[in-house]
């Protein structure tokens, strides 16, 4: 460890030695570092921004899912899926449900959701701003509260109200026959910004009894612990062949979008990296060229030739080291100028109405970008300095000390 | 075993097809303090370069202490430069980024010595060579004959048991070339060092024990 200190401490002096030209290369790659760390943070900002933008305004941690045909093969929702997913991890609560039609007298459209009234007040936390849930096994309904305005004040359906469902049928020869089943309101949901918005919600078994038969599930609503652990339990729920949709597809939608945008920014930032790779090279093959006295001495003194590439490759370590601080540092500066100019420039040139777009931050700097950005500078660093290093081993020292290459 | 250094038929022939040593077997034994001399040309550099495995033989061997050098052992090589032979050039051949102590510390770094040990070393070696208080001085701010006091001071750094030094006083002036002289010729005293000596001039030649004469690449004498 000592003679790598030391190793070190002598590149260190070599670089000294030749500060214009290490200073230039250190920036190159400082810019190189700059620009990636920036463009990831600017991206990350906005990524960040998008979703917690979703997040307070959807219900994350509700899934919805259904079955799913692949290769002809139909997944249906099944009575030992629905167990196995109560037993999934951040699982919290599950409500199988079916869905029918039926239509006012006035021929009102109703979706009907047939549930079970303590399952889905587990999923969905109802709240009713009138009335309350049904009984098992009674024919009463709940109203969604956009609904409930439409049918009070198209056909004077009111809360408590007894109002006749006209549930279609068909016949043997396929012809359309309605049938009035006698159903009595007693509750409507508070407004959700939903779908639940705009259904009736039944008992289950008064929906089957109403049909005549239980046709399985085409739904289950899941509420999930958490909104980032929803995607672990979506990923367990599509490994079992089923489908599942919910407000996190608009996360994973900005993360697609991001990710294809980022690649695109990056792809310039690997160039001016690139860049700063290039002139490491370039540099570190001069010093070469003007060392080779030293390194034919180095090499009559004992020096093996591990030990050249070590002290060449340690010159480009610290050029990558420092030009990693101050790429980050230049990194920084620039996360607080998007902050401070490039959020007002932004929202004056899209339009105040995406303020709340961008929160506080339009641009975020993290520990691990400020990580990667030196791992960046090192490894592009260290990568710049190998043809040197072996160009640098493979001088003959007679002709070295004579100072041919 | 036989002491020292020996060559048995060796030879080296260029890809130029110049031949710059012919059958050269020569015994220098351990402690000797020995001038080859020769018009340019004549073979003495590349014999150095070999004896110090900078460079390798066509053919025939070298053997120090009776054991034979086997060139095509890099890192025996290696080893044999850093623990075996020192060696002073006649453009001193100083890292000028360091100063006249860590010149001399400098082969230390190779062989896994800490830092104390090194300067230790070196001081010792420096004050042996009569530049104790310039340690601390740059090589360009030392004259002629004080760097190649401290290039002898770094020969000797790895305990070498032999030193080659080619033209040792070609840059420098009558009188310091004298210095030089004596200096090596003390340390070959007081340490047992061989020195194996490049020179034109005759009359430092007589300052060696012997001197052995290279003719287009044979030895004459």
């Amino acid at each position: 460890m000592g003679k790598e200190l030391d190793i070190l401490r002598l590149s260190g002096r070599q670089l000294m030695t030749k500060r214009l030209r290490v200073a230039l290369t250190v920036i190159g790659i400082a810019i190189g570092v700059a620009a990636v760390i920036g463009i990831v943070a600017l991206g990350d900002g906005i990524r960040y921004q998008a979703i917690e933008t979703i997040k307070a305004q959807s219900d994350l941690t509700l899934v919805e899912l259904h079955p799913k045909t692949t290769d002809g093969v139909t997944q249906l929702i099944t009575e030992a899926r629905l167990e196995q997913l109560r037993s999934t991890p951040h699982v919290v609560a599950v409500a199988p449900v079916f869905t029918d039609s039926y239509a006012t007298k006035k021929q009102t459209f109703l979706q009907v959701l047939a549930v079970r009234a303590d399952e889905i007040d587990r999923v969905l936390h109802l709240k009713y701003t009138q009335g309350g849930s049904f009984s098992p096994g009674a024919q009463e309904v709940i109203f969604g509260a956009d609904l409930r305005d439409k049918l009070q004040r198209n056909e004077g359906i009111r809360i408590g109200d007894n109002f006749t469902a006209m549930v279609r049928e068909y016949d043997e020869q396929g012809m359309p026959k309605d049938r009035e089943v006698p159903l009595k309101v007693v509750g409507a949901l508070g407004d959700r910004d939903d779908q639940f918005d705009r259904v009736v919600l039944i008992d289950m078994d008064t929906a089957a009894r109403i049909r005549g038969s239980f046709q399985g599930y085409d739904t289950a609503f899941i509420r999930v612990d958490d909104p980032d652990t929803v995607f672990l339990v979506v990923d367990k729920i599509t490994a079992q062949g089923l489908d599942a949709s919910g407000a996190f597809e608009q996360i994973r939608a900005v993360n697609q979008f991001m990710d294809a945008i980022l690649i695109v920014f990056m792809l310039f930032a690997v160039f001016a990296l690139v860049v700063g790779g290039l002139m490491i090279t370039t540099t570190m093959i001069t010093s070469v060229y003007e060392r080779t006295r030293e390194i034919g001495i180095t090499m009559a003194v004992g020096a093996s030739e591990h030990d050249v590439v070590r002290m060449v490759l340690y010159e480009c370590l610290l050029i990558g080291i420092i030009g990693g601080i101050i790429g980050n540092i230049f990194g920084f500066l620039f996360t607080l100028i998007m902050n401070a100019v490039g959020k007002p420039f932004i929202i004056s040139r899209l339009g105040s109405e995406f303020s709340s777009i961008f929160g506080n931050e339009i641009a975020r700097l993290s520990l691990e970008m400020v990580v990667a950005g030196m791992a960046i500078a090192i490894l592009f660093s260290l990568a710049a300095g190998i043809y040197p290093a072996i160009k640098a081993t493979r001088m003959n020292p007679v002709d070295a000390i004579r100072g041919f290459m | 075993m036989t002491m020292g250094i020996q060559t048995e038929s060796l030879t080296k022939q260029f890809a130029n097809g110049v031949t710059a040593l012919a059958n050269v077997s020569l015994s220098i034994g351990q402690g000797e303090f020995v001038a080859l001399v020769g018009r340019s040309g004549s073979g003495k550099s590349t014999l150095m370069n070999i004896l110090g495995g900078l460079d390798h033989p066509t053919s025939g061997s070298v053997l120090f202490d009776g054991i034979r050098v086997d060139y095509h052992d890099r890192k025996r090589l290696i080893d044999l430069r850093r623990t075996q032979v020192g060696f002073i050039f006649q453009q001193f051949n100083l890292l000028p980024g360091l100063t006249a102590l860590e010149n001399v510390a400098y082969p230390l770094l190779f062989n896994y010595a800490p830092r104390d040990e090194r300067n230790r070393t070196a001081m010792h070696l420096l004050t042996l060579v009569g530049l104790a208080d310039r340690g601390d001085h740059l090589p360009h701010q030392l004259s002629g004959g004080e760097q190649q006091r401290v290039a002898i001071a770094r020969a000797l750094v790895g305990n070498s048991r032999v030193v080659l030094a080619d033209e040792p006083t070609g840059n420098l002036d009558s009188k310091t070339s004298a210095e030089i002289y004596q200096v090596m010729r003390e340390v070959n005293r007081e340490k047992g060092v061989t020195f194996l000596i490049v020179t034109h001039e005759r009359d430092l030649a007589s300052y060696c024990d012997r001197t052995i004469e290279l003719r287009d690449g044979k030895v004459v004498s």
